[in-house]
C-alpha cells in the first residue's frame, strides 16, 4: 500500500496464535469444520508421516492407526484461540490414544489482506 | 422478562476446563512405567470404525456396480429373474468382506516380508541365491493364487471328442498344467530380477519373449489337434497375475531394484507382471507340444468332471490355508535362516497372515456362492438374446447378438473401472509422467481396452473363430506399437494389462464366457481373458504414443518461438 508520502506500508497483525493439530490421514476435514464453527477464518492442511508412543503400544489395534498423517495449521486471534483449540480437540477425538495431538504457539506477528473498512476504522493517522 | 446471568458463570459453562500438567512429568512417568493405553469401548469404536468403513467401501465400490449391472441386465434385457437371489447377495457380501480382509492382511503380513527380502538379499547373498529365491517365490505365489482353481472349472466345458489334447491336459493332468504355469511364473520373476540388477530394457526383453510365443501360437493354430490349447495357454497368463502374485512379486521387485540402484525412477518394479503373464502361455504351449509328441491316449479323457465349483465351507478354508501357509513359511524361512534378520512387529505380521487366510477363505466361499453363479447365469441366458435354444430367441438374431456384444463390452469396461489395483497404478503414473498421462486417461483407456477385448472374446466363442486369428493380429499391433513407444510407456501398457485382470474381473468374465460357451455348444470356452488382457495393451500404447507425439509437437513449437 502507498501512503500519501509514497513510502511502503503494510498492516501487521498482533495477538495471533498458531494452532497446529496432527491427525490421521482423512480426519482433518472434520477438525477443520469444527474450527470454522468456532470462529477460525481458515486452515491449511498438509500431508506428513509420523507415529507416536501411544500408537506403538496399542497392540493389535495399532494397525488401525496409520503412519500417514495430516497436519492442520490454523492461525487464530488470541481471544478465539482457546475455543477453537477445545472444539478441535473434541471433534478430532483426541482423547483416544493414537488419534493425534494439538498444540498452540504464540506468533509474534502476521500479515495478510485486511479489509479497507477495518483499516479506516482502527488505524489512525 | 429478562433474566440476569453473570458473564463469569456463562463462561464457566461454555468453556472446557483446562487442567495443566507439565509434559516433563508425563515423559518421566512414561520412561519409568511404560503404561499401556487403557481403551474404553468408545475408543475401540473410534479407532475401528473409520478403519473398517474405508476398507469395506473400497471393495464395495469394486463389486457392487458390476453386480448391479449384471442383475439389471438380466432383468431388463433378458427378462428373467435372478435364480437364488438371496444366496447370491449373501455371497457378494462375503466376497466384499473377504477381499477387504485379504487386502489388509496382504499389506501387513506378506508385503513387509517380501519387500524386506528384496531389500536385503542382493547385498547379503550371491547372485545365484537371489535368483533361486526369486524363482521359488514366484512358484509359491502362483500356487497361492485363488483363480488358479478357476482353470479346473473352466475345463468342465471341454468336449473330449473335438479337443482331445485339451481335455486330456485338463481332466487327466490338471496338476501338470498348474505346475507348468507356476514354474514359468517363477522363471519370469527370476528373469525380472536379473533385468533389475543388470538394467536391461523391457522393450527388447518383451520382443524376445513375445515373438517366439506368437510364432508358436501360429504354428499350433495350423494343427487342428494342437489348436484348442492356445486358448488355455493365453488365459493362463491372464489368470496367474492375480491378487497374491502381483503384490508379493512387485514388493520383491521394488526392493531389489532399490537395492541394486541401477536407475532410480519410479518405474522401479514395473515389468515383472508383464513377464509373469507372457511366460505361462509360452510354457503351456510347449507343454501341449510335448504331450502331443509323447502321444495322448485318445478317449481317456471322457471321464466326466466332478462339479468343480462345488466348494463347501471347509473346502474354502482348507484351500486358503494351503495357499497362504506355505508361502508365508517360505518367506519366513528365507528371512530367518538365510538373511538372519529379526522379524519386527511379530504380532502385526501374525495378524496380517491370519487376515489373509480368513479373507481368502471368505473370498473362495463367496466366489462360489455369489459372483460365479451370477456370471454363469447371465452367460447362460445371454445366448437366449439371439440363439434359439428351443423356446425361441428373445430378439431377432442380429439385434440380439449386438445386445450380447454390448453387454460384454460394458461388463469388461465396468469391472475394470472398479479394479482397485488400477486406481493405485493410475496415481503412480500421473506422478511419474508429471501429469502428461493423467490418472483418468489411463484408467479409461485400460477399461476401454478390456471392454473391447471382452467383446472380441465373446465373438470368438459365439462364431467359433479360431483364437489365433484374433490373438495374433492383436499382439502383432501391440508389438509394433511397442517398438515406437518410449520405455516407460511400454512398461506401463504391458503391466496394466496384467494388473487389470484382477480378483473380480477374472471369475466374472470366465463364468460368463463358460456359460455362453455351454449355451451355444462351443468347443471350449477359453480365450475371453486372453483377449481382455491384450486389449488394454493396445489402447494404452496408442494413448501414450499420442501423448508422445503431443510432447514432441510442443517441444517443436517452443523450439521455434524461443
Amino acid at each position: 500500500m502507498k501512503t500519501r508520502e509514497g513510502a511502503e506500508e503494510l498492516i501487521v497483525l498482533t495477538d495471533v496464535v498458531l494452532i497446529t493439530c496432527i491427525v490421521q490421514r482423512g480426519a482433518a476435514e472434520q477438525a477443520v469444520q469444527a474450527a470454522r464453527r468456532a470462529g477460525a477464518q481458515g486452515a491449511t492442511i498438509f500431508y506428513a508421516r509420523g507415529s507416536g508412543v501411544r500408537q506403538k503400544h496399542l497392540g493389535v489395534l495399532g494397525v488401525t492407526v496409520s503412519a500417514e498423517k495430516e497436519v492442520i495449521y490454523i492461525v487464530a486471534a488470541s481471544d478465539q484461540a482457546d475455543r477453537v483449540f477445545d472444539k478441535i480437540f473434541t471433534a478430532a477425538k483426541l482423547d483416544t490414544p493414537g488419534m493425534g495431538m494439538i498444540y498452540m504457539t504464540p506468533l509474534e506477528k502476521m500479515a495478510t489482506y485486511v479489509p479497507k473498512e477495518i483499516i479506516d476504522r482502527f488505524v489512525g493517522d | 422478562m429478562p433474566r440476569k446471568l453473570r458473564y463469569g458463570d456463562y463462561l464457566g459453562q461454555v468453556r472446557v476446563r483446562h487442567i495443566t500438567l507439565s509434559y516433563n512429568q508425563v515423559t518421566d512417568f512414561d520412561a519409568q512405567h511404560r503404561p499401556r493405553p487403557r481403551l474404553r469401548p468408545r475408543d475401540a469404536y473410534r479407532l475401528l470404525a473409520p478403519y473398517l468403513s474405508v476398507r469395506f467401501l473400497d471393495q464395495f465400490r469394486a463389486v457392487i456396480p458390476v453386480a448391479t449391472f449384471l442383475v439389471a441386465f438380466q432383468w431388463f434385457a433378458l427378462q428373467s429373474q435372478v435364480a437364488g437371489a438371496g444366496g447370491i447377495a449373501l455371497g457378494l457380501v462375503v466376497v466384499m468382506v473377504g477381499l477387504m480382509l485379504f487386502m489388509e492382511g496382504l499389506k501387513h503380513g506378506l508385503m513387509p516380508f517380501s519387500e524386506n527380502i528384496g531389500h536385503l538379499m542382493p547385498a547379503r547373498s550371491s547372485l545365484g541365491s537371489v535368483l533361486l529365491v526369486a524363482f521359488i517365490l514366484g512358484v509359491a505365489a502362483t500356487f497361492a493364487e485363488p483363480a488358479i482353481g478357476a482353470l479346473r472349472a473352466a475345463g468342465s466345458l471341454t468336449d473330449p471328442e473335438q479337443a482331445p489334447l485339451l481335455a486330456y491336459l485338463l481332466i487327466s493332468h490338471p496338476e501338470t498344467v498348474v505346475y507348468t504355469v507356476a514354474g514359468s511364473v517363477g522363471l519370469a520373476v527370476l528373469v525380472s530380477m536379473l533385468r533389475f540388477m543388470r538394467g536391461w530394457n523391457l522393450k527388447w526383453l518383451l520382443l524376445a519373449v513375445a515373438i517366439p510365443a506368437l510364432l508358436l501360437t501360429a504354428y499350433m493354430a495350423m494343427d487342428p489337434y494342437l489348436r484348442p490349447i492356445i486358448g488355455l495357454a493365453w488365459d493362463c497368463g491372464a489368470i496367474t497375475t492375480g491378487p497374491v502374485t502381483v503384490p508379493v512379486v512387485l514388493a520383491l521387485g521394488i526392493g531389489v531394484s532399490a537395492a541394486s540402484g541401477k536407475e532410480n525412477n519410479a518405474l522401479d518394479g514395473f515389468g515383472i507382471v508383464t513377464l509373469a503373464s507372457l511366460f505361462p502361455p509360452l510354457a503351456v504351449m510347449l507343454l501341449g507340444l510335448y504331450m502331443s509328441t509323447t502321444g495322448v491316449p485318445v478317449g481317456q479323457g471322457v471321464i466326466p468332471v466332478a462339479a468343480a465349483a462345488d466348494t463347501g465351507l471347509i473346502d474354502g478354508v482348507v484351500a486358503a490355508l494351503r495357499a497362504i501357509i506355505p508361502l508365508t513359511l517360505l518367506l519366513w524361512l528365507v528371512q530367518h535362516f538365510w538373511l538372519r534378520e529379526k522379524i519386527e512387529h511379530g504380532h502385526i505380521i501374525l495378524y496380517g497372515i491370519v487376515l489373509c487366510v480368513l479373507g481368502m477363505a471368505a473370498f473362495n466361499i463367496g466366489l462360489s456362492e455369489g459372483l460365479s453363479p451370477l456370471g454363469a447365469q447371465v452367460g447362460d441366458q445371454l445366448s437366449s438374446a439371439f440363439h434359439d435354444g428351443g423356446d425361441g430367441a428373445l430378439y431377432s438374431y442380429w439385434p440380439g447378438l449386438a445386445l450380447a456384444l454390448l453387454f460384454a463390452a460394458i461388463l469388461g469396461f465396468g469391472a475394470t473401472l472398479a479394479e482397485p489395483a488400477l486406481n493405485a497404478l493410475g496415481v503412480t503414473v500421473q506422478n511419474l509422467t508429471d501429469g502428461a498421462l493423467r490418472k483418468n486417461t489411463l484408467i479409461y483407456s485400460v477399461a476401454v481396452g478390456v471392454g473391447l477385448g471382452t467383446m472380441l472374446g465373446v465373438v470368438k466363442i459365439v462364431f467359433e473363430v479360431p483364437l489365433a486369428w484374433l490373438l495374433l493380429p492383436a499382439y502383432g499391433i501391440a508389438l509394433v506399437l511397442t517398438l515406437f513407444a518410449r520405455e516407460e510407456y511400454v512398461c506401463l501398457a504391458w503391466d496394466s494389462a496384467g494388473v487389470t485382470t484382477g480378483p473380480v474381473t477374472v471369475p466374472l468374465v470366465l463364468a460368463m464366457g463358460l456359460g455362453l460357451g455351454r449355451a451355444v455348444d462351443a468347443q471350449e470356452g477359453f480365450g475371453i481373458l486372453a483377449m481382455a488382457s491384450v486389449g488394454p495393451i493396445i489402447t494404452v500404447l496408442t494413448v501414450s504414443l499420442w501423448v508422445q507425439i503431443r510432447e514432441w509437437f510442443y517441444r517443436f513449437d517452443f523450439g521455434r518461438t524461443a
